[in-house]
C-alpha cells in the first residue's frame, strides 16, 4: 500500500467515495465558480517537498541516539533514497552484520568508515567494494 | 534466429522478480541473505515461494508447512507468512520502474512483466542490464530479463538467463549462438513453455511432441486442429511471429489481474472512476465464481510513451479491511485508491487492477452485484458509518459481514512487519 507511505487516505470500507477524496480543490465544488479556480494548484503537498521519487523511497525509525549530534534521535523517522549515489560525509542506511544501520559515512584516500557523533568506535570497511549501503538519508523527521 | 519485427514493434522483454515474496521479505532483513528462506500461504498452511537455498533443501512449492517445520532449525530455515501488503507495495514500485523502460508495458502478474523494447542489438544488452540494474538500486530486488521477438520467446529465454548465473540475469535471443538456442530448445521438455500444462505435454508426448524445438517444428494448422488457437499462437511464437495479444484478463492461483489499454485515453477521474468500477466488479465475480476473497487490491495507470505529454505510470495498492468479493467495497477500494495516485488532466491509455492475497471464501453467499442498487439507497454509507461507531466487525454486507473472520484473526505466526505501508511498522534503523 504506497497509500500510508505517501499520505493518503487507505479506502476504509465505506469509501472514501469520489465525494471525499477529489483533491480537495475549488474548481471541485459544485455550484458558482470560484475566481481563485485558474490560481489552484493544490496545497502544499509534504510528498512532493520530500520524495524525489517515490519508487526508491523508504522511511525508517531510528532507534538509538549516536548520531544525535547530526540531529537524528532516538523515534525519528528518516527518510531514506535507495537509488542516491553515497558520498563523503553522506548520512547513510548500511547493511552491517545483517541489520541496518544509520552512519556517516567517510571516504578518504581509498579509506572508508562508517562513523557515528559520539566518538564511537567506526565501523572501518577494508574496501569499497565490501560496503553495502542500503540507502541515503534525505531527511530525518524530527520529534520535537 | 529470425529478425523480423514483433507485432508491436520493437523487442519484447519478459521481466521478473527473482523469487519475488522471498526476496521482498530479504530488503528489510538482510540477515535473511544467503539462508534458505520459504514465505507461506494464508494461514501459514503451506509453501508458496521459496529462496534457492531453501529450493536446494528439496522443499517443493505446496508442501505443507508441518511437513518441514520439524527439520526447520537443523537446515537454519527461515519460515515467514504471507505479507501481501508489503509484496503489492514493493511490486507496485518495480512495475513503475519497470514502465520507464518501455515503449510499452503489460504487468503481467504481481513479480512480472512485458516491455517493448526499442533499439538495435547491442543497445538492448545494455537496456536490460540498466533494467535490472534500476530494479536492484530503486526497489533492492533481484529481476531476470528475457529479450525476444515474441512474449512465448521473451518468457523462454529469461528461463536462461535465470537459469545461467554467468548471463548475470539478462539473456536476449539474438545475441545468442543460433546453434546453442538450439540446442537448449532440443533439451528442454514442452512444459517449460509459457502456458503449456502437464495435460497438453501429455497430449504432444503422444504425437512424439517432446521438447520445445520438436513444437518449434510442428504443422501449425495440424496443431490448432488437434489442440487450439491458443497452442498454434504459441507455435508460431517460437518461430518468431508474435501474434499473442495484449490481454485484459489474467489468473493463476494467487492472483487475479485485469488490465487494458485504452482505444482512446481516458483523461478525467469520473472516467477512471468508471474503469476501476469495471474491473473490480469482474473481479468479485471471478473470485465469487472461484470462491475467494481478496485481501489486498493495487491499482496501475500509465501514460502513452509517445507523444508531447507528461509521462507517468502510477499504482498504489490498498489492504482491505476483511478479505472480500464483494462488488461494492471492491469497487470503492478500486475507486479510492485509484484517485489518490493520478492526476487529473494526463491522458492515461491503459489502467489495470490486481487482487492479491486470495483466500477460500468459506462457502459464503456472495451478494449479486446489483451495486447501483445499492449505492442508490446509500447503504456502503450507512455500513460505514456504523463500522466508525461500532468498529470494523460491527456490520457488513456479504463477505464483508461478521461471517468472515477478520484479518487478524488469520494465522500469521511469522509475519513480517508492514514495513512501507504502516506507520507503526516502519524499518528499524539502530543509530
Amino acid at each position: 500500500m504506497a497509500a500510508a507511505m505517501f499520505g493518503m487516505e487507505t479506502p476504509s470500507p465505506s469509501g472514501p467515495g469520489p465525494e471525499t477524496n477529489d483533491g480537495g480543490g475549488p474548481g471541485d465544488a459544485r455550484g458558482f465558480p470560484s475566481p481563485a479556480q485558474d490560481y489552484f494548484h493544490g496545497g502544499i503537498d509534504l510528498n512532493r517537498h520530500l520524495i524525489r521519487d517515490r519508487t526508491c523511497t523508504f522511511i525508517m525509525r531510528v532507534s538509538g541516539n549516536s548520531m544525535a549530534a547530526s540531529g537524528i534521535s532516538d523515534g525519528d523517522e528518516l527518510i531514506v533514497d535507495r537509488s542516491l549515489p553515497p558520498r563523503d560525509g553522506s548520512v547513510v542506511v548500511a547493511v552491517v552484520n545483517g541489520e541496518l544501520i544509520v552512519r556517516r559515512l567517510h571516504l578518504s584516500g581509498g579509506h572508508v568508515s562508517l562513523q557515528t557523533d559520539d566518538g564511537g568506535v567506526p565501523t572501518e570497511v577494508p574496501e569499497l567494494a565490501d560496503l553495502s549501503i542500503w540507502g541515503v538519508a534525505t531527511r530525518c523527521l524530527h520529534h520535537v | 534466429m529470425s529478425s523480423e519485427r514483433s507485432l508491436y514493434g520493437g523487442r519484447i522483454a519478459l521481466v521478473d522478480v527473482n523469487n519475488f515474496y522471498v526476496s521482498c521479505e530479504r530488503v528489510f532483513d538482510p540477515a535473511l541473505e544467503r539462508r534458505p528462506v520459504v514465505v507461506l500461504s494464508n494461514n501459514d498452511g503451506c509453501v508458496v515461494a521459496r529462496s534457492e537455498e531453501a529450493k536446494q533443501l528439496g522443499i517443493a512449492t505446496g508442501t505443507p508447512w508441518f511437513k518441514v517445520s520439524p527439520e526447520a532449525e537443523r537446515w537454519g530455515l527461515v519460515a515467514r507468512s504471507s505479507n501481501y501488503e508489503l509484496y503489492g507495495d514493493l511490486s507496485a514500485r518495480v512495475m513503475e520502474v519497470l514502465g520507464r523502460f518501455g515503449s510499452w508495458q503489460e504487468v503481467y502478474s504481481i513479480d512480472e512483466c512485458f516491455l517493448g523494447l526499442p533499439g538495435d542489438e547491442r543497445q538492448l544488452l545494455g537496456t536490460a542490464a540498466r533494467i535490472r540494474a534500476a530494479v536492484m538500486r530503486h526497489v533492492g530486488v533481484p529481476v531476470c530479463v528475457g529479450v525476444a521477438g515474441t512474449k512465448t520467446l521473451a518468457k523462454f529465454v529469461n528461463h536462461i538467463a535465470k537459469r545461467n548465473p554467468h548471463m548475470q540475469g539478462v539473456c536476449s535471443l539474438d545475441s545468442m549462438p543460433a546453434g546453442e538456442v538450439a540446442r537448449i530448445q532440443a533439451r528442454v521438455p514442452v512444459t517449460g513453455l509459457w502456458g503449456v500444462g502437464g495435460r497438453t505435454a501429455k497430449r504432444l508426448n503422444a504425437m512424439g511432441i517432446e521438447t520445445v524445438a520438436d513444437l518449434k517444428a510442428a504443422d501449425p494448422q495440424l496443431i490448432r486442429k488437434r489442440f487450439s488457437v491458443v497452442l498454434q499462437r504459441t507455435v508460431l511464437e517460437l518461430n518468431g511471429t508474435a501474434c499473442i495479444p495484449h490481454s485484459e484478463e489474467r489468473a493463476d492461483k494467487q492472483q487475479i489481474m485485469f488490465s487494458r489499454s485504452f482505444s482512446t485515453p481516458v483523461t478525467s477521474a469520473e472516467e477512471m472512476d468508471q474503469v476501476m468500477a469495471v474491473y473490480a466488479q469482474r473481479g468479485a465475480a471471478r473470485m465469487a465464481a472461484e470462491g475467494l476473497s481478496a485481501s489486498v487490491l493495487t491499482v496501475t495507470a500509465g501514460t502513452s510513451r509517445f507523444g508531447d505529454g507528461d509521462k507517468s505510470f502510477p499504482s498504489a495498492s490498498a489492504r482491505l479491511p476483511v478479505p472480500t468479493q464483494d462488488p461494492i467495497q471492491l469497487t470503492r477500494a478500486a475507486v479510492a485508491t485509484m484517485r489518490t495516485c493520478i492526476s487529473p488532466g494526463t491522458s492515461y491509455v491503459r489502467a489495470g487492477v490486481l487482487f492479491t492475497g486470495l483466500e477460500p471464501a468459506d462457502g459464503q453467499q456472495t451478494l449479486d452485484p446489483f451495486v447501483s442498487d445499492l449505492d442508490q439507497r446509500h447503504i456502503g454509507d450507512l455500513l460505514g458509518s456504523v463500522r466508525a461507531k461500532f468498529g470494523e466487525a460491527a456490520i457488513g454486507l456479504g463477505q464483508g459481514g461478521l461471517a468472515v473472520p477478520a484479518a487478524w484473526s488469520m494465522k500469521r505466526d511469522f509475519s513480517s512487519p508492514r514495513y512501507t505501508t504502516e506507520w507503526c511498522d516502519l524499518p528499524v534503523v539502530r543509530a
